[in-house]
C-alpha cells in the first residue's frame, strides 16, 4: 500500500514557490477566507477531512553547517481526504477555481488562470510523497463520519427520552427514528 | 477540552493543526525512510500512537528537494490534526511516545530529548509554522467522539437486526443491554 494512504484516506502534500513579492498578499488572502463566518473553500470539497495552507518563509537553522536558505517563500498545502488523488485534484481544480487562481496564481510557474487540468498538473508536479501517515479512522469517509456523529446525537437524545417511555412507546419510537 | 495554547489560525472548532519542519543530519537520509517503512509494515508499530486518542490524522515526510532544487539538509516535515490543548499534546507525545520521538526526530539538528518536556516544547515552538488557513470537516468533534460515533453505528445496526420483529418487552431487554454495552460511547 502507498505510504500516502491509511485505510481509504489519502495524505496530500504540495509545496509551491511563492512568486516574488506575493507572500504578504497571499497570507492576507488566505487569512480572510474565514471572514464572515465562512467555512472556507475546502468545505466545497466534500471528501476533505482536514486541510491547511501554510506559508513557509524559510527554515530554522539549528546548528547545521551551511543551512539551506529558501530563495523564495513556499506555499504548503496539505489535505487528508477520501479516495484517489487524481479525482480529488480534478475536483479541487474545478470547484475551487476562483480561490485557486488567487492562491496558486501567486506562485511561481503556475499557469494562469490557475484552474482545470493546468492547475492539476502544476500541483502534481510539486507534490511531495508522504513518508508515514496515520489515521485514527482512515476507513471512514467524511459523509460516514458526519452521519455517525449526527446519529450519535440522535441516539443520546433518544436514550434520555426513552427513560420516560413505556415499553410499547419505546419500541415504536425507536423504529420510527432509527428504522427497524 | 477546547483547543488552546496555539495561534487562532491553527484552530478550527475543537481541532488544532501543527506544522513543523526540522533539518535532518546526513545519517537521517537513510534512517528516516527505513523508520517510515518499518512503521508502515510492522504490526503494532502504531499501537502507541493509537493511545494518543486525540490525533485525527498525522504524517511525517522527508523533503529532499524544493522546486527542483536539492536541499543540503533534507527537512523532516511533520503535521498533525488533533484536538485538545497544544501543551497537553506535546506532553502526551513526550511521555507516551518517548522512544518513538527519538526514532522520528533523533536525526534532526538541535533535537533535545523528549523528556523533560520544557526544552522539547521550545524546540517545537521554534520550528512550528502558523497556518494561514486551517479547515476541519467536523470542527466540533474530537477524535474520541468520532471513534465513539463510528463504533455506535455498528452496534446500532446490530441492535436493529436483533430486534427487527421482537415484541416491546423483548426490545426493552435488548435496549437495556445495548445501553450497557455502548455507554462509554454516548
Amino acid at each position: 500500500m502507498s505510504a500516502d494512504v491509511s485505510g481509504q484516506a489519502f495524505a496530500l502534500t504540495v509545496l509551491t514557490p511563492i512568486a516574488d513579492g506575493q507572500a504578504d498578499a497571499l497570507r492576507g488572502y488566505l487569512e480572510r477566507l474565514r471572514d464572515g463566518g465562512s467555512r472556507g473553500p475546502l468545505a466545497r470539497l466534500p471528501r476533505t477531512h482536514f486541510g491547511r495552507w501554510v506559508i513557509v518563509p524559510g527554515f530554522v537553522a539549528d546548528g547545521e553547517r551551511e543551512p539551506d536558505q529558501l530563495t523564495t517563500p513556499q506555499l504548503l498545502f496539505t489535505a487528508c481526504f477520501d479516495g484517489k488523488l487524481d479525482s480529488y485534484l480534478t475536483e479541487l481544480a474545478t470547484e475551487l477555481a476562483a480561490e485557486a487562481d488567487e492562491i496558486w496564481g501567486r506562485c511561481a510557474g503556475c499557469p494562469r488562470p490557475a484552474t482545470g487540468a493546468a492547475l492539476k498538473a502544476y500541483l502534481m508536479a510539486h507534490r511531495i510523497k508522504t513518508g508515514f501517515f496515520v489515521a485514527a479512522y482512515g476507513k471512514a469517509t467524511v459523509p460516514e463520519v458526519r452521519a455517525a456523529l449526527a446519529q450519535r446525537e440522535q441516539l443520546i437524545a433518544f436514550a434520555r427520552e426513552a427513560q420516560e417511555m413505556d415499553d410499547a412507546t419505546r419500541r415504536s419510537e425507536f423504529a420510527a427514528r432509527f428504522g427497524s | 477540552m477546547t483547543a488552546t495554547g496555539t495561534d487562532p489560525h491553527n484552530v478550527d472548532g475543537q481541532a488544532i493543526c501543527i506544522t513543523v519542519f526540522s533539518a535532518v543530519k546526513g545519517w537521517g537520509k537513510l534512517w528516516l525512510p527505513a523508520v517510515f517503512l518499518v512503521a508502515r509494515y510492522r504490526p503494532g508499530a502504531t499501537g502507541k500512537l493509537a493511545k494518543l486518542s486525540f490525533i485525527h490524522f498525522a504524517r511525517w515526510t522527508l523533503v529532499r528537494e524544493i522546486a527542483g532544487k536539492r536541499l543540503r539538509h533534507p527537512q523532516l516535515f511533520f503535521e498533525s490534526n488533533f484536538n485538545g490543548g497544544w501543551q497537553e499534546y506535546i506532553d502526551a507525545f513526550s511521555h507516551i511516545l518517548t522512544g518513538g520521538m527519538k526514532t522520528f526526530w533523533g536525526s534532526s539538528y538541535g533535537f533535545p530529548e523528549p523528556l523533560p518536556t520544557g526544552p522539547f516544547k521550545r524546540y517545537i515552538q521554534r520550528h512550528e509554522l502558523v497556518a494561514s488557513h486551517f479547515y476541519s470537516a467536523y470542527p466540533e468533534a474530537t477524535t474520541t467522539i468520532v471513534l465513539s460515533a463510528l463504533a455506535l453505528d455498528g452496534e446500532l445496526r446490530a441492535l436493529r437486526e436483533r430486534t427487527r420483529d421482537v415484541d416491546p418487552v423483548t426490545f426493552a431487554r435488548e435496549w437495556d443491554a445495548f445501553l450497557e454495552k455502548v455507554q462509554a460511547d454516548l
